[in-house]
């Protein structure tokens, strides 16, 4: 039977077109049909940014008669100069992606079945902004929660201020967790609660803890760029990597060295060289002394002596202790402490592992004062945006916002996804009513993803924005297709290794293939229905007009320039550091023209030693001793020892015993489905595992001679069960993997999606989740044990 | 007369891949599925080998991009019953679609095994045809295809020195995976010109070919890892 839209508009909406389906059954795919609304015209290569990961590259889209058909890297793009990767290019399939949602969505049938209704964005407006109002009259606004993902800029200040003129303190940031860099390492000594840009490009020697820095970076192009300026864009100078991790990655592969440890056990080697650096009395005694605290026994204000790192370090982590438990030999260790501390500039980077964990890694870097130097860690600073108004907040509002948080986390500092859904659950200090998912698939992306489910079905109203029928959207009572980010007007702003600050922009290289919209605009149309305060604090008509206002600030703030050659960079550094700015526009028109002609903004100079921005923490110094963590700690507890502010290494609860299940389960990312978000694009999947030839499936690595002993052959299929649960995946023979560890690809395993994600291998996330840690709420890294058989 | 060729620098690869998905988008490589691609009849024109050696824990690993090597004298060139198969004046290494019966002798006879064979009609759902890159034409089932070195943009390139009245520079042209690669570990141009980036390179102490010793004399050059 054909179908067009022309029918479904006489037919007066969505029910009747469901029923005339037969059933009520809805396949979202099948809605609007495909409609080419773009204008013939000649080739055109347009200038966005690529939305395929948290990256922020800079691509050039041509276009043809209105058709996506390629994508390349904008040279003028600061964070890629004119390169890709994998993913950016498959951003064509996602772009095109057949079983994108077309229209919003309704639910009929029950939650997790799939069977939607088409209704037009008025409709859907309107039962958002109804239950909205209905929260608001009850006097409990605060029951509503946004979870959100990986989006930064305006979005983001757009839902904070949402929240706050609505009344409800709920932002709860769900970020893919374990492809972001360490933060609360970065916290715990810093103070800093946004990402560090790690200076690669300039360092000699690199010490990765575990680090996917080859194949899972947050900004993957840029880190390649740098990897092979390391390695030999300085004449006579070729850096050296090594890779402390549980398997033979591509980093592993890629290193000068890899040094096999157990899932987890990065920490305590990292505290291992410590040790031994303190005791051949190579750190750096000047920026000790000058910049860190707490690295020395100290006599706090209260007369109360306290344990410095030193001694700490000194007490607890001798090489035979650490030698014995990670199994890397003393002399080893011994080596790779002075090669740290010889070869300068060097730099420790971790993952985000337990957050003392990655104080320990940090403190690595700390005490080489590696910190806000060339080659080391740097704090990058901010885009000057303009402000937006101030906003009044009515009565319903303060008391809305005044409530405490769901996930119990302290301002927005601290986010626990976790507890979000744990406290969903046990209704305690309250059940949200309505959940917006902007951005994020929490029913996959996380361990223990059966959890969220639960949660999400306490929740009587869930709205998702994905564009996609990903695993949540399909638990989802209203589905509100944004835009895909080739169709839309968004700012990006990152910043760079060496860190300069970058302000991409993405504008709309077609015309909306189908009749999404794009969120932002979705949510000022929601605050104008909502009347009273709250459309007063949103007057703007659409997303673009928020952008254009917030970068008056940008172009009133007379540094940087937009984008340009790499000779231009040089010329306008040089003029800054004399004093002036001379940028390539006049006004304020010449200014948002040429942003939209080059791709951007940036400022390409780092300001060095501004200790107020560095080291936020209450000393206003690299904190050994986190005295940041203390005092949001002191409130809650009673006396703490010092060890648990220094950093300090957690022997992990291990999930099952050691005879029941016999191997630690390590779970990797691939360059291609980093996230989990890529799996419906087949140019992806067709390299998913290209050291084992494996595509399209999920595998599980096992050392050949464990492989041997368990009678498991090349290419079987096993289970693999955890105390969770169990998988059903294919056994590959390794050499890169361990004995007693086995390693399985995270990124497959949807159970909705597309027709090249959907029912293709295995999440295991399904086999982790125990052994949550107190700081984050959320499970650590490499605790699962497993056993493995065949089936 | 240009002499087109190829350097990976492997110390600066980091086996990200990305010249295998720009090659796909940029040559509107047949999409293989699941069922199809676990019979091994996926279709890469670059593809990334890995090379695993020794037993844990002493391993050494290599991840190598593999293109057309484009050689001087190629095997697949000589076995091929109906002439499908040609190098043109620059070195290029070329298949007349239409030619091809779909024999395999070249698949076998390549020792780099670079070539694959169609054995299914390409197809793409209806939403993303549009999206095919219109400067490459699409190969139908039963015939073999392989890295052509991005030749229709030498093509194109060639008409825009030729509209703008100059000669074509060696910088006119350039392949998409070159194009695309983050860690700048591909570099491309002309081996005649003594002073191109890739003799220079070619040239170099680390600078080696894959399977010099059967005499097809490759022109993509490797340099190896370490100093």
């Amino acid at each position: 039977m054909k179908f067009n839209r022309r029918d479904f508009l006489k037919m007066g909406g969505g029910a009747g077109a469901a029923i005339a389906l037969g059933g009520g059954f809805w396949k979202w795919t099948q809605f609007p049909p495909v409609e080419r609304l773009n204008e013939p015209g000649i080739e055109r290569w347009i200038p966005t940014v690529c939305g395929q990961c948290t990256g922020g590259c800079g691509i050039l889209v041509r276009v043809i008669d209105g058709w996506a058909v390629n994508i390349a890297g904008n040279p003028l793009h600061p964070v890629n100069r004119g390169t890709l990767c994998p993913k950016g290019i498959a951003g064509l399939q996602g772009l095109y992606d057949p079983d994108r949602i077309r229209t919003p969505l309704k639910r009929i049938g029950n939650r997790g079945e799939g069977r939607y209704q088409p209704i037009t964005w008025e409709e859907a407006l309107h039962l958002v902004s109804e239950s909205l109002k209905d929260l608001r009259q009850k006097g409990e606004p605060h029951h509503l929660v946004v979870l959100g993902g990986r989006h930064r800029g305006l979005m983001r200040s757009l839902w904070d201020r949402f929240l706050k003129s609505f009344g409800s303190p709920n932002y709860i940031d769900n970020q893919f967790r374990w492809e972001e860099p360490p933060v609360e390492g970065l916290f715990l000594t810093q103070g800093i609660n946004s990402l560090p840009a790690y200076d690669i490009d300039n360092a000699q020697y690199i010490l990765s803890f575990g680090s996917g820095i080859l194949e899972s970076p947050w900004s993957p192009v840029q880190m390649l760029r740098g990897y092979g300026h390391f390695r030999r864009g300085r004449p006579g100078i070729r850096g050296r990597l090594v890779q402390i991790e549980s398997r033979l990655s591509f980093t592993g592969i890629k290193a000068d060295e890899w040094v096999p440890v157990q899932p987890g056990a990065e920490g305590i080697l990292a505290l291992g060289i410590a040790h031994m650096i303190i005791k051949e009395g190579l750190y750096h005694k000047e920026f000790i002394s000058g910049q860190t605290f707490g690295f020395e026994s100290w006599t706090g204000p209260d007369g109360r002596e306290h344990l410095g790192f030193k001694e700490f370090v000194l007490s607890e982590y001798e090489p035979t202790v650490v030698s014995k438990r990670t199994g890397v030999p003393i002399d080893q260790l011994i080596r790779l402490a002075r090669e740290f501390s010889s070869n300068q500039l060097s730099l420790a980077i971790g993952y985000r592992d337990r957050p003392f964990h990655q104080m320990a890694v940090a403190a690595l870097n700390g005490m080489m004062g590696n910190i806000d130097v060339s080659g080391g860690v740097l704090i990058p600073r901010s885009i000057p945006y303009q402000s937006l108004p101030p906003l009044k907040e009515d009565a319903i509002a303060q008391r809305g916002s005044s409530q405490k948080r769901i996930d119990e986390g302290k301002g927005n500092s601290v986010d626990h996804p976790y507890l979000f859904a744990g406290n969903t659950l046990s209704g305690k200090p309250y059940k949200p009513k309505v959940l917006f998912l902007y951005y994020t698939n929490p029913l996959f992306s996380n361990p223990d993803p059966g959890l969220f489910s639960r949660a999400l079905q306490e929740i009587p109203l869930v709205v998702s924005f994905s564009p996609y029928m990903d695993d949540s959207a399909r638990f989802s009572d209203l589905i509100l297709p944004d835009h895909t980010p080739l169709e839309r007007w968004q700012d990006d702003p990152v910043f760079l290794n060496n860190g300069f600050p970058v302000l991409g922009i993405r504008q709309p290289v077609i015309l909306p293939l189908y009749q999404t919209k794009a969120t932002g605009d979705f949510l000022l149309a929601l605050a104008r229905s909502l009347g009273g305060q709250i459309q007063k604090a949103f007057p703007w008509n659409d997303f673009k007009e928020v952008m254009m206002v917030s970068l008056k600030g940008v172009f009133e703030a007379k540094r940087g320039d937009t984008f340009g050659l790499q000779f231009d960079e040089a010329w306008t550094r040089l003029l800054q550091r004399g004093g002036w700015s001379v940028p390539s526009y006049k006004n304020f028109e010449e200014f948002s023209k040429l942003l939209l002609e080059k791709g951007g903004w940036w400022d390409p100079v780092y300001d060095f030693g501004e200790r107020d921005r560095v080291f936020r923490t209450p000393s206003r110094k690299f904190e050994f001793y986190s005295q940041g963590w203390e005092k949001a700690r002191s409130s809650s507890s009673g006396e703490e020892k010092d060890s648990s502010f220094l950093p300090h290494w957690e022997e992990s609860k291990e999930a099952g015993n050691e005879k029941e299940y016999p191997f630690h389960l390590h779970v990797f990312r691939t360059m291609s489905l980093t996230g989990g978000r890529n799996a419906n694009q087949p140019w992806l999947q067709a390299m998913a595992g290209q050291h084992l030839f494996e595509r399209w499936k999920t595998w599980v690595e096992i050392n050949p001679g464990t492989a041997k002993r368990m009678s498991i052959s090349d290419g079987d299929w096993v289970w693999v069960e955890s105390k969770r649960g169990k998988v059903r995946v294919k056994a590959r023979l390794y050499k890169g993997a361990m004995p007693d560890v086995v390693n399985i690809p995270f990124g497959q395993g949807h159970a909705s999606g597309g027709r090249w994600s959907k029912g293709i291998g295995e999440n295991p996330y399904r086999l982790i989740g125990d052994d949550l840690d107190p700081i984050t709420g959320y499970p650590t890294h490499g605790t699962t044990r497993v056993k493995v058989y065949k089936g | 007369m240009h002499k087109w060729g190829m350097v990976i620098d492997l110390d600066r690869c980091s086996g990200c891949q990305t010249c295998m998905a720009a090659c796909h988008a940029e040559n509107n490589i047949a999409i293989i599925g699941p069922e199809e691609s676990a019979m091994g009849r996926t279709i890469h024109w670059i593809e990334l080998l890995p090379f695993i050696e020794g037993e844990y824990p002493h391993i050494k690993a290599r991840l190598l991009p593999r293109p057309c090597m484009h050689c001087e004298h190629p095997a697949c060139i000589k076995v091929c019953p109906v002439g499908a198969t040609y190098a043109n004046e620059e070195g290029i290494v070329g298949i007349v679609y239409s030619r091809c019966i779909g024999c395999r002798y070249c698949t076998t006879a390549c020792p780099y095994t670079v070539r694959s064979f169609n054995w299914y009609k390409p197809q793409w759902p209806k939403e993303m045809q549009g999206s095919l890159n219109r400067d490459v034409s699409i190969r139908g089932k039963g015939v073999v295809e392989k890295c052509s070195f991005c030749h229709h943009r030498l093509l194109k390139a060639r008409e825009k020195a030729k509209v703008e009245k100059r000669e074509l520079l060696s910088e006119d042209y350039i392949p998409a995976c070159v194009q695309a690669c983050p860690s700048n570990a591909m570099y491309f141009g002309d081996l005649n010109d003594p002073f191109s980036t890739v003799s220079i390179l070619s040239r170099e102490r680390r600078a080696f070919k894959l399977l010099e010793d059967l005499g097809t004399e490759p022109k993509v050059i490797y340099l190896s890892e370490g100093m």
